[in-house]
């Protein structure tokens, strides 16, 4: 099973890095002209595997409050031998971060992400191909909903053209979705299942440059 | 550059690490529709049917059973039913008709097992159109194992079949009619025969291009001692089809009731049963 690990990351991590090379040309390119970026450059990249968004998802996202609110639109896959059917699954986050811990010059902690995500599974069996008539079924077997709460440490690096801080961070979050907590709250099953139950762990990075 | 690089992947190694130690950990979920989790959460049936051989009913002996059906999202009620189950003497085996998830997610079919794995006889399932739906199929067969099965227990030859037509949308396979009429056509040195569906014949979501060879089917079988099914959620009993045959629907977790069903041959070797309902 740990094996499986291996070539998405790497995969993952290369994909990264040419991101993270592209990004400094993509700025330099701006900042001959002008220091402010385009209003639409992305403020960070990220990657990260878990939380129902895939085993490897990548994307970009903006910051806005000095960097408190965050939105992420992510691509996320999962291979068919894991799932039953290959899936894509495009997501969107938006998290909020409200405290900054420096620990010292090069590092820094945010002890506390919360936010929630939206995603889309496309490549599911049985979603709806017509076999079914109007609410046959109450949920959607392919839009998901949860919440989200974790951490992040951050490794500061030095200000870029832009004047804006750099971080390479690592993340973690915690999360459930809309229909494992339908199962916990309804017919008296908190009684029953533990939290633990319908809990799902991400972790991952990303890079403001 | 380089610098940054080196650390990059001190970092994703540390991740790599992190991720290989939490490798066998169902929380890094992938997706609702992964299915991987722990050993002990897969191929089920085989597990059961073990279990179930190394229990060997004496060949003259009626056999005692418990049926429910419907367990999706029923948590708290399931942990009951095991309690008033394991109460129940001289049963051999329970058998859930289907709908064993919600969602057709793995970790609900996970969470129904970690409850009936509780009981003190192995149980089997039928899978139901719940759990079909999104990539449900994929993680029933990991989690239980096959769509179509039986064996013998004792004098007794079950038969479990995929009635489910809406989710291949009535694709005129399913059920697999052929696959039912060699089944019931042999014995295999069994005295009698028990066929457990999920959605009954006479439901909309069964297949209306095959409902009659299924019902033909079923009311031609030489020693079958009634046909099982679920999906309506309320106990009903009789001869819908008025061919002679009992169709008996399980009643649902929720509904904190069950039934115990026993079954022998009578003097003209026919099969008889009876029926008694269990409310805890």
């Amino acid at each position: 099973m740990r094996r499986l690990w291996i070539t998405p990351l790497k995969t993952g991590a290369a994909l990264l890095l040419t991101l993270l090379a592209a990004g400094p040309v993509w700025a330099q390119d701006s900042s001959s002209s002008d220091a402010t970026p385009p209003w639409y450059r992305p403020r960070h990249l990220v990657l990260q595997t878990g939380s129902g968004l895939g085993m490897l998802s990548a994307g970009a996202g903006y910051s806005f409050l000095r960097d408190r609110v965050e939105t992420d639109v992510q691509v996320g896959f999962v291979p068919d031998r894991l799932a039953g059917s290959t899936l894509t699954i495009p997501s969107l986050k938006v998290l909020y971060t409200p405290y900054r811990v420096p620990l010292g010059t090069k590092l820094e902690l945010r002890p506390l992400t919360v936010g929630i995500y939206l995603s889309y599974t496309s490549g599911i069996i049985n979603d709806d191909r017509g076999q079914y008539t109007k609410g046959y079924y109450w949920f959607s077997a392919d839009t998901r909903v949860g919440p989200l709460l974790g951490g992040r440490l951050s490794y500061l690096r030095p200000a870029g053209p832009t004047g804006r801080q750099r971080r390479l961070s690592a993340f973690y979050e915690l999360g459930s979705n809309d229909l494992y907590l339908s199962g916990y709250f309804s017919n008296d099953n908190f009684r029953s299942l533990s939290p633990l139950d319908i809990m799902t762990l991400g972790l991952g990075i990303k890079a403001e440059f | 550059m380089f610098s940054s690089t080196s650390f990059l992947w001190r970092r994703l190694g540390l991740a790599a690490v992190a991720v290989a130690l939490l490798g066998g950990c169902e929380l890094l979920e992938f997706s609702p529709s992964d299915f991987r989790g722990p050993e002990e959460h897969t191929n089920l049936t085989q597990k059961n049917l073990d279990r179930l051989a190394a229990q060997p009913l004496a060949p003259t002996d009626t056999l005692r059973f418990v049926f429910t059906g419907d367990s999706q999202r029923f948590y708290d009620h399931a942990e009951g039913l095991v309690e008033s189950v394991n109460q129940q003497r001289g049963i051999s085996l329970l058998v859930v008709a289907g709908d064993i998830s919600d969602f057709g997610l793995a970790r609900e079919m996970r969470w129904v097992d970690e409850r009936f794995s509780k009981l003190n006889v192995p149980y089997l399932t039928v899978v139901g159109n719940h759990d079909h739906v999104g990539n449900g199929r994929a993680a029933y067969q990991e989690i239980f194992g096959p769509l179509n099965y039986s064996f013998v227990y004792g004098d007794t030859k079950f038969i479990f079949v995929d009635t489910n037509s809406r989710e291949y949308n009535f694709n005129g396979r399913v059920p697999d009619v052929p696959w039912l009429q060699t089944q019931l056509s042999d014995l295999q040195g069994a005295r009698r025969q028990v066929v457990i569906c999920h959605v009954p014949p006479q439901d909309g979501d069964f297949d209306p291009a095959l409902d009659q060879a299924y019902t033909r089917t079923i009311a031609e079988a030489p020693q079958l001692a009634f046909h099982l099914n679920g999906h309506r959620h309320s106990f009903s009993i009789g001869e819908p089809f008025d061919d002679g045959m009992t169709y008996i629907n399980s009643s649902a977790v929720d509904t904190d009731s069950y039934a115990v069903l026993t079954v022998w041959n009578d003097a003209a070797n026919r099969p008889q049963f009876r029926l008694k309902r269990i409310f805890f």
